[in-house]
């Protein structure tokens, strides 16, 4: 191994925010003569992907692995990655400060489409092959993972594996089976069709896009490759001591995960179709969990993180036995994303008490009608009852979610938002005493529906980026001044994120085109150029605008169809026409079984702690 | 009143932690703190914190070898169980020096550390003859002009300096130490005082190696 950091000390004198590149982190774990050694990167800067908690979770796996080295590999800001390549010096790990290209096997995250351009970057910055078939015996494995593995087609070409669904223990069979390789004497490709014999490991090598745009697999590979769910969470503990990082990352808090899974049904959400079912852990695990990461980080804030925590059947004894154990430390407690639904008094006054970190709820849509066609299930009234529990327990500040351009919407439903709003607002001000009405805000932040793989509006075609605009206007003429800080996603973006997330393996070429042309850090609007994007795009012969719009056949071939998230197709499609009718349909884990196909096609069950979950 | 008990960190920022900044550094305490179990007193009001209180800014790559903050614990541990625990809990290169208390009612760090001594080396090939010259050229002025921030600004080398720079020598590698006297108004930077000597990009590393509060008395360290 290489320690490059002789090479990397002098760049620091002249970059942006150095803490990012010297590692030494509080809960480091270093093993530099392991004989085996895992990257594992997250394809944004330092700041961001230090908050993710996947790669925390997988660390931590990892390490319980005897003679194995885990090290962190983040993207280097523009100014750094000038500074390397105008000196030569290659994309390294943190820990060691070993070139990338020297590690045994690189683990990158897709996090969301806006990241794909980074992933090549850091690929070329390592000295890698952007192409799988491309690299040789010795440059490292390449396995991908996380949310966009549901549909892995655009990115499939610079993977040698890509693993789809939960990772801690798919993970550490990937890590042995390659190191059983190694000691085989296999080659390269021996190795990575190894790889294919682990549940839900993908290896796009092996398989081909017929031209019926089927994806089949060319030999003995698995037809279609089934999702791996972690059937019990409570069978490893959360992550307890996590690196604690200097710089000021995005989500710079203790964070342990309360439950896996959300099966309310939003129909726009990826995430609660495909990371069911709900899985949630005990009141005790998630306490002492909390209490030892506490200690172990010494960070102020502590974040009970999941899809929707409020839903936790044990939430409100968990927040009373943790005030308790901190009350006088000065420790806030967070709770991200609540739902309106969940957000009861007693839970106001549990999260009131301490440090009051930010509250934010997300009503998607701001008419009746449209929050059916989503299955959002909420209504206006327990809107409103929430911001006033809100606002008499003390909160201030509220942040509103909403999307437009969500399927069946019109313009009743996007003035409507605005509707919403105002009566948000003079519900806040009814609740906050006349005295401190002056620094009441609320926030309201606005995107731009992306139809997703393995959800019911998978079919969808987005809304064309001249009317998303048209909408926007509308709704920032319809929307109240006073006290409402107004904010939209750009649209741009969301059209590359509606083409990326549709796309099939063609849309590769117009990912390395686009990376050619300059594209890094889409994700930063600064960075970002949609024009470059179509042009790239174009090159690869596909029209960005046509394709985002386009909806598909219902009972087509869709370029994920050989990715199993357990999902019915004929429960998408039943929840598709639902919404048309702006029918909604229960959550599982309060009422019946709504036959979504997950439980008896992956072999898993709903995990409820307190044994009863309260709507 | 000031009350509970204030506990003064003489601390180190060395290594590859001198990349790290005054609000990085900082962050780092108060967590070290929490992971070390210590009784410290938080502030009232809306977001509680903890009371802590950093001597002046180190700059970004910059070490230092004897930084200070205080930090009011609300019951007194014996020191050397203090500096145990912040020891075990931090990173080697932010170790602490020693520990100590202070009157609660003495005045700010940040207030009465007015003199900072550095230890500036610099590359290879400048021959520490031509330094002494060159230091002895730029001290006959009396003081020079220099650009910050798009403006000019003007030293007056017998406020800025209290002492007289010196050049030392070690294996063929040259270093100056300095003495700076920092106010309200901001302080030479021993790059820029380097640079108007010597011309610029010629420091390799810069230390800050001792803070001192200046009285009657003479300069004292806090501790």
């Amino acid at each position: 191994m290489n320690d490059v950091w002789e090479r990397v000390e002098p760049l620091l004198r002249q970059v942006e925010r150095p803490a990012r590149y010297v590692d030494r982190e509080w809960g480091v774990v270093r093993r530099p003569d392991a004989g085996y050694h895992v990257a594992l990167m997250y394809p944004d800067t330092y700041e961001v992907g230090m908050a993710n908690q996947a790669l925390q979770v997988l660390a931590a796996r990892l390490s319980t692995l005897d003679d194995v080295a885990c090290e962190r590999v983040f993207i280097p800001w523009v100014d750094m990655s000038a500074a390397m390549r105008a000196h030569e010096v290659p994309l390294f790990t943190l820990e060691s400060c070993t070139p990338v290209a020297e590690m045994d096997i690189l683990g990158i995250t897709l996090p969301n489409e806006l990241t794909y351009t980074n992933v090549l970057e850091a690929l070329d910055l390592a000295g890698i092959p952007l192409r799988a078939h491309d690299r040789g015996e010795t440059h490292p494995l390449v396995v991908g993972g996380g949310p966009c593995s549901h549909n892995p087609e655009p990115m499939a070409a610079f993977f040698d594996a890509i693993l789809v669904g939960d990772g801690e223990e798919a993970l550490l069979e990937i890590v042995a089976s390659h190191r059983a390789s190694m000691a085989a004497g296999l080659s390269r490709e021996e190795s990575v069709r190894a790889l294919a014999g682990i549940d839900g490991v993908y290896v796009p090598s092996l398989y081909l896009v017929g031209d019926d745009g089927v994806v089949r697999p060319v030999d003995d590979a698995p037809a279609r490759v089934t999702r791996r769910v972690l059937a019990d969470l409570d069978t490893y503990v959360s992550p307890t001591c996590p690196v604690v990082p200097y710089a000021d990352v995005v989500h710079d808090r203790a964070t342990v995960e309360v439950l896996r899974g959300c099966s309310r049904g939003c129909r726009f959400c990826q995430a609660g179709m495909v990371y069911r079912p709900v899985r949630e852990r005990p009141a005790d695990s998630i306490v002492r969990d909390a209490i030892a990461s506490l200690r172990c980080t010494g960070y102020e804030e502590l974040s009970l993180t999941s899809l929707s925590t409020a839903d936790h059947s044990q939430l409100e004894e968990v927040l009373r036995r943790l005030a308790n154990r901190l009350e006088g430390t000065g420790t806030a407690i967070s709770v991200p994303s609540l739902r309106l639904d969940s957000f009861t008094v007693p839970l106001a006054r549990l999260l009131g008490d301490g440090r009051k970190a930010g509250l934010t709820f997300a009503p998607e849509a701001g008419s009746q009608r449209l929050r059916d066609a989503i299955n959002k299930n909420i209504t206006e009234e327990e809107i409103l009852t929430a911001v006033d529990q809100a606002f008499t327990a003390g909160w201030r500040r509220v942040k509103l979610y909403f999307m437009i351009g969500l399927p069946t919407e019109t313009d009743e439903d996007v003035t409507a938002i605005a509707a919403l709003v105002e009566r948000v607002f003079a519900a806040a001000r009814a609740a906050t005493p006349p005295g401190e009405r002056g620094g009441l805000r609320v926030a309201v932040s606005v995107s731009t529906f992306v139809p997703k793989a393995h959800t019911p509006f998978q079919w969808d075609g987005q809304l064309p980026i001249e009317e998303v605009r048209r909408r926007q206007v509308m709704l920032r003429q319809a929307m109240p001044r006073k006290g409402v800080e107004l904010s939209f996603h750009d649209a741009g973006s969301s059209l590359l994120e509606a083409v990326l997330a549709k796309g099939g393996r063609e849309a590769a070429a117009g990912v390395e085109a686009a990376w050619h042309a300059g594209a890094v850090f889409d994700a930063w609007s600064e960075h970002f150029s949609l024009a470059r994007w179509t042009e790239a795009l174009a090159s690869a012969g596909i029209d960005a605008a046509a394709y985002a719009a386009e909806a598909r056949d219902r009972h087509g071939a869709l370029p994920w169809d050989h990715i199993d998230s357990g999902l019915s197709p004929a429960f998408l499609r039943a929840e598709r026409e639902r919404a048309d009718r702006a029918e909604t349909t229960a959550d599982c884990t309060f009422g019946d079984c709504t036959g979504c196909g997950v439980c008896p096609g992956l072999g898993v069950d709903v995990v409820v702690a307190g044994g009863e979950r309260r709507g | 009143m000031a009350e509970g008990f204030r506990l003064r960190v003489c601390f180190r920022k060395a290594g590859r932690l001198r990349y790290l900044s005054h609000l990085e550094t900082g962050r780092a305490w108060e967590r070290a703190a929490r992971r070390a179990g210590l009784p410290y007193a938080v502030t009232q009001g809306y977001n509680p914190r903890m009371k802590v209180a950093f001597g002046p800014a180190l700059p970004v790559g910059t070490a230092g070898m004897r930084e200070y903050l205080d930090i009011t614990l609300t019951r007194f541990v014996p020191v050397a169980q203090v500096q145990e625990g912040l020891g075990a809990s931090i990173a080697e290169e932010l170790a602490p020096v020693e520990c100590g208390y202070v009157s609660p009612a003495e005045p700010s760090l940040a207030s009465r550390l007015t003199i900072a001594e550095y230890e500036v080396e610099l590359e290879r090939g400048v021959p520490p003859q031509e330094l002494e010259r060159s230091l002895d050229a730029l001290m006959r002025t009396g003081g020079f002009e220099t650009e910050h921030k798009g403006k000019q600004k003007f030293f007056d080398l017998a406020v800025a300096l209290p002492k007289e720079p010196e050049v030392m020598s070690d294996a063929g590698r040259a270093a100056v130490r300095m003495w700076v006297r920092m106010g309200p108004h901001g302080s030479l930077r021993p790059e820029t005082f380097m640079s108007a000597a010597i011309g610029p990009g010629r420091p390799v590393a810069v230390t800050r190696t001792e803070l001192f509060i200046e009285d009657e008395q003479g300069w004292i360290r806090p501790l």
